[in-house]
C-alpha cells in the first residue's frame, strides 16, 4: 500500500516531460484505440525500461492526430505513432496528409473482423446494420453475398438499397444495444468485443469474418471460426467464387482495416528502430503481457519488425485504380459517403 | 485495513482530480493506467479504490463552478448557475453544503438502488430503444424553454444559436463537413470545454476584474445547505431521477443530465428567480452527476457497454484486475459487486464528511480579490480548453465562445438555453437519422412508453410556452 501510495504521489505530479517515448493516439481518451494504446504501453515499459506517456491528438475521423505526426513529429526519434483500421480506411477514401509508406512499422496486430447476424433473421428480410465509413468493408461484404456476383455498380447499389437498411448515426454503444434489442439484426466486432457482445448472446449466431491476411496477399480462414470466411460463404451460397466489379474494393479496404487494425509507426531511419522492436518482441512474448493485450482485441497475432513493412508492403500492392475507383463510387452510391478518389495513390 | 487505505487514498486522489477544473473522473482514471499494476495482486482492492476515484470526483466538482465561476467538469456548469452566485453573495459554505448533501444524498440512494439490484436491470434495457431515446431527447429539446429568459424572443435566437453550433461538424450521413467554414479542426464538432468556458467562466472572470469585486465569506452556513437540501428534498430527489435514467442509456451523457434537472428545478417554481444564486438552482441539478455516474456502471457491467466516457476508461482499467465486464463470470462474482458498491458508496460518504469538515478554509478562496486570481484563473481554463489538440485552434475557439458569452451577458441572451441546445442538436439528429431508418408511424404508435413520452413532451412544451422565462441569469 504504501507502494501504491507512493506511485500516486508520483503520478499526481508527474509530467510528460518526465516522458522517456510517447505515442500519439489521435483520438480522445476512451476510444478503443486509445484504451489499446494505453494497455500497450504499460505493458511495454516492463521490457523498454523507459517511461511511455500517451500523447492524444483527437480530431475528426482521428484523421488530425495522424496529420500532426506526419507533418511535424515523424523525425523525432521518441515519438511512436498509433493507428488503427480506421485510419486505413480513411488513406483510401479522403483527403490525408499521412502515408503508411513513409514510416517503418514497430510492429502491428493483424486482426480479423467479426460479423453476427441475429438467429430470427429469415432470408428475403431485410438486413439492418449500423453505417458509417468504418462499415464500408462489412457493407461491401454485404452487398456481394446478398445479391451475388453482379456485373455493375448500379446494379449492386439497387439491389444493396433494396436488401439492406444501412442506419446512420449510431455510436458502439447504441449500435450494440440496438442489436441486443433486435433493432439492427446483423452487426461486426472486433474479436474480443465479438464474444462479449454476439457470441455471448442467445440471439445471435456467426455470419461472416473477412479472414486473415497471409504474406503473399491472400486471406486465410480464421481457425477461430472455421468456415465462416467472406470467399467460402459467397461460394458456398452461389456456386462460384466472387468475381466481380465490388471485390476488389472489398479486399482493398478491408485488408488495410484489418491488416492495420492496431499499428505502431516512426519515421524512417530513426536511431531507436532496433531496440524498441526488440523490445516489443520481449512483450509480445511475455505471457501475461499477451494476457492483458488479448483481453482487448481477441489472441491475434503481432507482426513485429520487418514483417509489419512487409504487411504495409502487401496492401499497397492491392491500391489499384480500378478497385479506387469502384470504392468512391459505390460508398457515394450505395452508402451516401463523400469519398475521394485519389490517383496519387496508385503507383 | 487494507480496504479502507485503498478507500481513502482514492477518495483523496478523486477529491482533487474533481476540485482541478475541467479534470473530472475521466481524466483522473486516465492517469491511473500507471499504477493499476500495483492491484493486479489483490484485485478486488483495485475495484474500491476506481470506485472511490469516480465517487470522490463526481461529489468534488461543484467546488470550482461554486468557488470560482469555472465548472469542475463539463457536467458542473448547470450547479454554477446560481452557486457562483451564492458564494459571490458571501455564501459560498451555504451553496457547497447544499451541493455535497445533495450529491451524496443522491449518490448513496442510486448507489444502493444500482449496486444491490443491478441483475434486474437487463431488463428495463431491453425495453427502452431508439423510439423511446428519441422521445426522451425531445422532451429534453422541449425543457430548454425552462431555462431561457422571459424575453422570448431573444431566447428563441440563443436556441437556434445553439443548435446551428451543434451541428458543426460532419453531416452522420453523408461523413461530408457541416458549417465549418474549411477548417478542419471544426470536423470533429466544437467541443464542449471551451464552449462552457467561454460562454460561462470567461465573462464572469471579466466582470469580476471589471467591478474588483471580492466576495465576502459573510456567515458559516454549513448546516443552513444542509438544512435547506432537506427542505427541498423532493427537488434533488427528482434531479437525481433524471441523472439516473440518462445514465442507464449510452450515449447521452452527464452534461445533459444536469442540465434537464436544472431545467426542471426552473420549471417546477414558476414564481421564483433563478440565476441570481437561487439554493434551487443548486440542489436541483447537483445530484444528477452522482446518480448518471451510479446507473452508468448497469450498461458497463451487465453488457460490457459503456454507459459514458469514464466508464470506458473504467472497463480497461477493471481488465488489467481481470475482471471482464458483460460476462457470466462477472454477474457471478459477489465480491466483485460488494467492492463496486462498498467503493462508490463509502467514498460518497468520505468525501462528503471532508467536504463539510473543510468547507470554512476551502470557501476563503472567495475572500481572495479578483486582480491576485484573475491570471491563475485564466491560466487554468486556457489550459484546460487546449487539453483537445493543445494547439492555437483550441485557443481560437476558446476566444471565440468567451466573445459570445460576454455578448450573451451582456444583451441578456440565456447562456444555459444556448449550451442545453447546443448539447442536444448532435444527439438528437443521430437519433431521428435512426427512428426514420428503423420505424413506421404505425411501428410507433403502438409503442406505449413512446406514446405516454411524447404527450408529456406536448403538454411540457405548452406549458413552457404559456409562462414567462423565470430564470434571471443571461
Amino acid at each position: 500500500m504504501r507502494k501504491l501510495l507512493l506511485a500516486l504521489t508520483v503520478m499526481l505530479f508527474a509530467t510528460p516531460a518526465l516522458a522517456d517515448y510517447t505515442l500519439i493516439v489521435p483520438q480522445k481518451p476512451g476510444g478503443g484505440t486509445s484504451v489499446w494504446a494505453q494497455i500497450v504501453a504499460a505493458e511495454w515499459e516492463k521490457h523498454l525500461g523507459e517511461k511511455i506517456v500517451i500523447k492524444h491528438i483527437p480530431g475528426a475521423r482521428d484523421i488530425p492526430g495522424f496529420n500532426e505526426y506526419h507533418n511535424n513529429l515523424q523525425n523525432d526519434p521518441k515519438t511512436i505513432m498509433v493507428s488503427h483500421g480506421g485510419n486505413g480506411v480513411s488513406f483510401l477514401q479522403e483527403q490525408v496528409d499521412y502515408n503508411y509508406a513513409d514510416y517503418d512499422s514497430v510492429g502491428l496486430m493483424n486482426l480479423n473482423i467479426i460479423s453476427g447476424i441475429r438467429k430470427d433473421y429469415k432470408a428475403g428480410d431485410k438486413i439492418k446494420f449500423a453505417a458509417g465509413s468504418g462499415m464500408v468493408p462489412e457493407g461491401l461484404a454485404i452487398a456481394q453475398l446478398l445479391c451475388g456476383n453482379l456485373a455493375s455498380i448500379d446494379a449492386y447499389t439497387a439491389c444493396f438499397k433494396d436488401k439492406v437498411i444501412w442506419v446512420p448515426g449510431m455510436s458502439g454503444g447504441q449500435r450494440r444495444l440496438a442489436f441486443k434489442r433486435g433493432e439492427l439484426n446483423g452487426t461486426r466486432e472486433n474479436p474480443a468485443a465479438y464474444k462479449k457482445h454476439v457470441e455471448s448472446n442467445a440471439d445471435a449466431k456467426l455470419w461472416f469474418t473477412h479472414g486473415i491476411l497471409q504474406k503473399d496477399g491472400s486471406h486465410a480462414d480464421d481457425p477461430n471460426y472455421p468456415g465462416y470466411q467472406f470467399e467460402i460463404l459467397f461460394e458456398k451460397q452461389w456456386g462460384e467464387k466472387p468475381d466481380n466489379v465490388l471485390y476488389p474494393a472489398y479486399k482493398l479496404v478491408k485488408s488495410f482495416r484489418d491488416g492495420l487494425q492496431k499499428a505502431l509507426w516512426v519515421g524512417k531511419g530513426n536511431p531507436n528502430l532496433d531496440h524498441l522492436r526488440k523490445t516489443l518482441t520481449a512483450m509480445t512474448r511475455d505471457p501475461a503481457s499477451v494476457k492483458a493485450i488479448q483481453a482487448k482485441v481477441g489472441d491475434y497475432e503481432w507482426l513485429v519488425g520487418y514483417r509489419g513493412n512487409q504487411q504495409r508492403d502487401t496492401l499497397m500492392t492491392f491500391v489499384t485504380a480500378d478497385a479506387l475507383k469502384t470504392l468512391v463510387e459505390f460508398n457515394t452510391s450505395a452508402f451516401g459517403l463523400k469519398s475521394v478518389y485519389k490517383p496519387e495513390l496508385i503507383k | 485495513m487494507e480496504t479502507i487505505l485503498a478507500l481513502i487514498a482514492g477518495t483523496l486522489y478523486g477529491l482533487v482530480i474533481g476540485i482541478i477544473p475541467s479534470a473530472g473522473a475521466t481524466t483522473g482514471l486516465v492517469a491511473l493506467f500507471g499504477v493499476i499494476h500495483y492491484f493486479t495482486g489483490e484485485p478486488y482492492l483495485g475495484v474500491v479504490f476506481l470506485m472511490a476515484v469516480v465517487a470522490a470526483s463526481t461529489t468534488g466538482d461543484s467546488f470550482a463552478g461554486i468557488l470560482l465561476g469555472i465548472p469542475g467538469a463539463n457536467s458542473a456548469a448547470a450547479t454554477m448557475v446560481d452557486g457562483f452566485p451564492l458564494a459571490q453573495q458571501g455564501r459560498a459554505s451555504y451553496a457547497i453544503s447544499a451541493a455535497v448533501t445533495t450529491s451524496t444524498a443522491n449518490g448513496v440512494l442510486w448507489g444502493c438502488l444500482v449496486f444491490l439490484l443491478l441483475p434486474w436491470y437487463s431488463k428495463l434495457l431491453m425495453i427502452l430503444g431508439i423510439p423511446e431515446l428519441w422521445a426522451f431527447m425531445v422532451l429534453a429539446l422541449a425543457t430548454v424553454g425552462f431555462v431561457s429568459t422571459s424575453n422570448w424572443i431573444k431566447s428563441i435566437v440563443a436556441i437556434a444559436l445553439g443548435i446551428f453550433l451543434g451541428l458543426v461538424g460532419v453531416d452522420p450521413e453523408t461523413n461530408a463537413p457541416r458549417f465549418t467554414l474549411g477548417w478542419f479542426y471544426l470536423q470533429d464538432g466544437i467541443q464542449l470545454m471551451p464552449v462552457v468556458a467561454g460562454l460561462f467562466a470567461v465573462p464572469e472572470l471579466v466582470y469580476g476584474l471589471r467591478t474588483g469585486q471580492t466576495a465576502r465569506i459573510a456567515h458559516n452556513e454549513l448546516w443552513l445547505g444542509v438544512r435547506a437540501t432537506w427542505e427541498n428534498r423532493w427537488l434533488a430527489l427528482r434531479g437525481g431521477f433524471i441523472g439516473a435514467f440518462i445514465g442507464l442509456l449510452p450515449g447521452l451523457g452527464g452534461t445533459m443530465a444536469d442540465w434537464m434537472a436544472y431545467g426542471s428545478a426552473v420549471a417546477a417554481n414558476p414564481k421564483e428567480q433563478f440565476g441570481n444564486g437561487n439554493i434551487k438552482g443548486v440542489i436541483g441539478p447537483e445530484g444528477a452527476n452522482n446518480a448518471q455516474k451510479a446507473t452508468s456502471m448497469i450498461p458497463t457491467v451487465l453488457f460490457g457497454i459503456p454507459g459514458a466516457p469514464f466508464a470506458a476508461i473504467l472497463m480497461a482499467l477493471f481488465m488489467y484486475l481481470n475482471f471482464e465486464m458483460g460476462t457470466p463470470d462477472i454477474a457471478a462474482d459477489t465480491e466483485f459487486f460488494f467492492s463496486l458498491g462498498f467503493g462508490f458508496l463509502a467514498a460518497t460518504v468520505l468525501v462528503a464528511i471532508l467536504c463539510l469538515v473543510f468547507i470554512r478554509p476551502i470557501t476563503h478562496i472567495c475572500t481572495v480579490p479578483y486582480k491576485y486570481y484573475f491570471p491563475f484563473l485564466l491560466f487554468v481554463i486556457v489550459w484546460a480548453c487546449m487539453q483537445y489538440t493543445g494547439t492555437l485552434a483550441d485557443l481560437a475557439v476558446l476566444a471565440a465562445f468567451s466573445v459570445l458569452g460576454m455578448l450573451c451577458k451582456h444583451y441578456r441572451f440565456s447562456r444555459p438555453a444556448l449550451l442545453m441546445a447546443f448539447i442536444l442538436a448532435d444527439k438528437i439528429e443521430s437519433f431521428t437519422l435512426q427512428l426514420a431508418s428503423l420505424y413506421s408511424v404505425g411501428d410507433l404508435i403502438t409503442r406505449p412508453i413512446f406514446m405516454a413520452v411524447m404527450l408529456f413532451t406536448v403538454g411540457i412544451f405548452a406549458y413552457s410556452l404559456k409562462r414567462k422565462g423565470s430564470i434571471d441569469y443571461a
